[in-house]
């Protein structure tokens, strides 16, 4: 029977990794994501997880050593925030090339300068071109849901390719929340044991990432494309599997009082939640809005993303990262809502907030003054302009 | 998603090659070291130092012969094996004083 808990984010990935047997974890310390790694040593020392716990030099070691594991053939895990999974970027694109599908979690934290402990996404969100699977939790429950989702997708032969499940750093890694902790047999029916086509084994020695010629470097990223491409289809089947043995049912676009809905905020991660609320009262005045959750970042969902979003009049883009200097000005989540809706016949508004940049709160009257902007949009029939600083706006 | 691959380009699933039995020809990269290790048998115990140590497993034991042999084609020059060695059988010597001694890439990449 699946257990009811009151679990933090970081205790409920450990939770889920410990249900998916992980069999190497490597950590150095930074915060927030280190209450994770305490989580998961805390299982080893006391016998319930049989793991080689590894300390890390570094993030960039920390990566190292997990890939060297998981291409013997080990489940491997490991973790990192904000500037650590910048100071790791070196080894994203050999594992995803190498096509060795270990794992990553990953609790959001603002990327220097000067130094901010609290959650943006701009640090994963830097590392989106490097051919890992991507995506955001909204709340402990998912975190854990989403671990196991993406072993099982990234270890399947037709993707493998390491994955990224991200968390906002408190917001989730920190905040306890009601999870159901999934039953051993449940786990073992939905998530097949790792294995690996190609192994580090001695008895039958093969080379991992040799040199090869520049007329193969193009076939090389082909294939990575292709396992991406192949991925959605995959996530697909394990959303069903999921919810027939678990009985929580997910999808690529969760929505939110949609149904009638003229406007739209489209997010991803923890602020969803006090956005549902906002919702809640924007609705008992009136307002006919509702919410689109993003789960996966990579594979972006394009189709889901242009039959769901083009049904609206608005769209309001809720980024909690950057990318100064882009086309929008803002975050990089509008450039590829935009770039799917451009073969749509009818394309709702579109415009980005910049809000909960840093770590700060979003409160619900930032979400009201969002919805207000794109109310005033959908009366004018045009956004004015494609990024608002939330709570700057000199106008 | 169909790609047309010719066969001569074909590359295996994320590049994973059989090792260290297989050799690229067409990537021979031990032709820009300045320094090669040298081998004095009479000295070598067989301690397998430097087949442990090589990064690129340029030293093999030839169970027939009983001795470590050298692979020219891929070694850089790192002198790590000369380093490791236990009982002091290699050395370091300079490339060019060598009448097969590499001198620069026959072609660039």
């Amino acid at each position: 029977m699946a257990k009811e808990m009151v679990l933090s984010g970081c205790a409920a990935s450990a939770q889920a990794a410990k249900l998916a047997k992980v069999e190497v974890a490597c950590s150095y310390p930074i915060r927030p994501y280190t209450a994770f790694m305490m989580e998961l040593a805390k299982m080893v020392a006391n016998g319930e997880l049989d793991c080689e716990f590894i300390h890390g030099e570094g993030e960039h070691a920390q990566l190292s050593v997990v890939f060297g594991a998981a291409a013997a053939g080990a489940r491997a895990i490991t973790g990192s925030s904000g500037v650590g999974v910048t100071y790791a970027m070196e080894t994203y694109s050999p594992i995803a090339g190498g096509r060795v599908p270990l794992q990553m979690m990953i609790a959001d934290r603002a990327l220097d300068p000067p130094g901010d402990f609290g959650s943006e996404h701009t640090d994963a969100m830097s590392t989106r071109d490097q051919g890992w699977l991507l995506g955001w939790a909204e709340t402990p429950q998912e975190a854990l849901d989403n671990c196991l989702i993406n072993y099982r997708v990234g270890e399947d032969h037709r993707v493998l390719l390491p994955q990224m499940v991200c968390q906002d750093g408190y917001f989730v890694s920190h905040i306890p929340g009601p999870v159901l902790v999934p039953d051993q047999a449940q786990v073992d029916e939905f998530l097949p044991p790792y294995k690996l086509p190609h192994p580090l084994d001695p008895k039958r020695p093969v080379s991992h990432g040799p040199q090869i010629r520049p007329d193969q470097g193009t076939i090389m990223d082909m294939q990575r494309a292709e396992a991406m491409l192949a991925a959605p289809q995959v996530i697909k089947e394990a959303f069903e599997d999921f919810g027939r043995i678990f009985g929580r049912k997910y999808s690529f676009l969760d929505q939110y009082k949609t149904e009638d809905a003229e406007i739209v905020f489209f997010i991803q991660g923890a602020h969803a939640f006090t956005a549902r609320h906002a919702i809640n009262h924007l609705r008992a005045k009136g307002v006919k809005i509702g919410l689109v959750k993003l789960r996966f970042v990579r594979p972006w969902p394009t189709q889901d993303v242009a039959e769901v979003l083009s049904k609206f009049k608005a769209v309001g883009v809720i980024e909690t990262s950057t990318s100064y200097g882009g086309a929008m000005r803002g975050g990089n989540l509008l450039h590829e809502v935009r770039a799917s809706l451009y073969d749509c016949p009818q394309r709702p508004i579109t415009t980005s907030f910049m809000a909960g940049l840093g770590g700060e709160v979003i409160p619900l009257h930032e979400f009201y003054s969002m919805a207000e902007t794109l109310s005033g949009y959908l009366k004018a029939g045009k956004a004015k302009k494609t990024v608002h600083w939330v709570g700057f706006e000199a106008e | 998603m169909a790609f047309n691959i010719p066969k001569e380009k074909a590359v295996p699933l994320g590049c994973i090659t059989p090792a260290p039995v297989t050799e690229q020809p067409m990537m021979i990269t031990g032709n820009w070291r300045e320094y090669r290790p040298v081998i004095d048998h009479e000295k070598c115990n067989l301690c397998m130092n430097c087949v442990v140590y090589c990064p690129d497993a340029c030293w093999q034991l030839n169970q027939a012969e009983d001795e470590v042999v050298w692979n020219w084609k891929y070694c850089k020059g790192c002198m790590i094996c000369v380093n490791e060695c236990s009982t002091s059988a290699l050395s370091k010597a300079y490339e060019l004083d060598f009448e097969d001694g590499v001198v620069r890439l026959e072609k660039p990449f």
